[in-house]
């Protein structure tokens, strides 16, 4: 009897440590990093935690300035962007920037902005694995 | 009986004390306890918050018209020991914020000390001092050649303590900072425009629209609190100038392409700006009398 509990409480805790343990995401380290890998000339302006483990999209929004040049770059532990999409949708959710260009992902974007507003940074997950990943913006003039 | 009279004395003492409490103590309490007290919805204030642009981007683009640095225009440092409430405190901070980022971009480190001193005094009787490492901050105002890097930290140190202050539930603390901070941007840009006047200025100071309009949104979570709400009231004033101003969007498909590895893109969209000299003039003396009222 007492071994069967043994096997059921060891059972018990496999199912457990496959089944119920989330992914952890530490998307405050990775946006950390991206923050000395603006391009030389951007003022550091935000760092942005991308933790989708829980969900498909995350998203911020930012008033752009018209005649200022902004620069958002990804940070990630695989290469390339792992899949983590960066769109950027203006306040008509029109989208007005990518980093993903047929098919093709890069880790920055360098929007110069022609239209005053509030634009939203929406970042999607195109891989099961890659959903964690953090970025940084910053301007120039 | 006599126990009960005593406990009577007791209690009745309690709230004579606690009726006590000063003004400044109830309303760092409030600060400290309003969001979460009255139901407000931390994310979205959080996220609107997170959308305000840094002050630093105007200081930027006032360089970028060649207009000269003024340290008049500026709140003296000197006011600082006039702030004797949490709530001035708070909103004076904002104030030196943008103070600091100006006389950084305009190279003015040594007179940018001075400020991130008073800055780290405001902060500390606001428990929210820890962010702020005067001797880094010094130490690179001594060189102009470490721009960069101090324009880095401070953003790094204030936009510390906002999530810092989001995290605790004490948003409407970050509500003031902010606010001030953007009140005296929007002081210095109309003062330069009032003295050389160009369209760049005149656009930027119509595009603050968009900015006020979101401040009020901010504020419409605080009308319990008097001190927000009588400063919620001057900036209802600002909207009202502020209906005289057009901005007319028109969207058009952005061109992309990547150029070593990053994605260069054309925006093909564009906004105008409908102001007139008769509605800077009008703002610019709004602002100036809701800044004064703040800042004195």
């Amino acid at each position: 009897m007492k071994i069967n509990l043994v096997l059921i409480v060891i059972l018990a805790f496999f199912y457990i440590s496959a089944v119920d343990v989330p992914q952890t995401c530490n998307s405050e380290s990775f946006a950390d990093e991206c923050v000395p890998k603006l391009t030389t000339g951007f003022n550091f302006l935000k760092s942005y935690k991308i933790d989708g483990t829980a969900k498909d999209k995350v998203e911020y929004s930012y008033v752009f300035t018209k005649g200022t040049q902004y620069f958002i770059n990804l940070c990630n532990s695989g290469a390339a962007t792992d899949g983590i999409v960066v769109n950027i949708f203006d306040k008509e959710r029109n989208k007005v920037a990518s980093n993903k260009i047929s098919g093709q992902y890069v880790s920055a974007i360098s929007f110069p902005c022609n239209a005053t507003g509030i634009y939203y940074i929406q970042y999607t997950f195109d891989e099961p694995s890659g959903h964690c990943g953090g970025s940084a913006m910053g301007f120039k003039r | 009986m006599r126990i009960s009279i005593v406990t009577l004395i007791f209690i009745l003492l309690f709230s004579c004390s606690a009726e006590k409490k000063t003004e400044d103590k109830e309303f760092l309490e409030s600060l400290e306890n309003n969001a979460s007290a009255s139901g407000v919805d931390e994310q979205l204030i959080n996220s609107i918050l997170n959308q305000i642009p840094s002050p630093l981007e105007i200081s930027v683009i006032l360089k970028h018209t060649g207009s000269v640095f003024n340290s008049a225009m500026l709140n003296s440092t000197d006011n600082a020991s006039k702030y004797n409430t949490n709530f001035k405190k708070a909103i004076n901070l904002g104030i030196y914020g943008t103070d600091l980022g100006y006389t950084n971009i305009f190279g003015q480190s040594q007179q940018g000390i001075k400020y991130i001193t008073t800055i780290k005094s405001l902060a500390n009787d606001l428990n929210i001092g820890q962010f702020f490492d005067v001797e880094t901050i010094a130490r690179l105002a001594s060189n102009s050649k470490n721009l960069d890097s101090l324009l880095l930290i401070t953003t790094q140190n204030f936009n510390s303590i906002n999530h810092y202050l989001q995290s605790q539930g004490r948003d409407n603390l970050s509500v003031l900072l902010l606010t001030g901070g953007w009140l005296e941007a929007m002081q210095i840009t109309c003062q330069t425009a009032a003295k050389k006047p160009t369209k760049e200025l005149f656009d930027t100071i119509g595009e603050q629209k968009i900015i006020l309009e979101q401040i009020l949104l901010l504020f419409s979570f605080y009308e319990n609190d008097a001190n927000m709400a009588s400063i919620s009231e001057d900036l209802k004033l600002l909207k009202t100038a502020y209906e005289k101003v057009v901005i007319n969007y028109t969207y058009k498909e952005s061109t992309m392409e990547i150029v070593n590895g990053v994605a260069v893109i054309k925006d093909n969209s564009s906004t105008t700006i409908d102001i007139t000299p008769d509605n800077v003039k009008e703002i610019q003396d709004l602002v100036n009398t809701i800044r004064n009222k703040i800042i004195n």
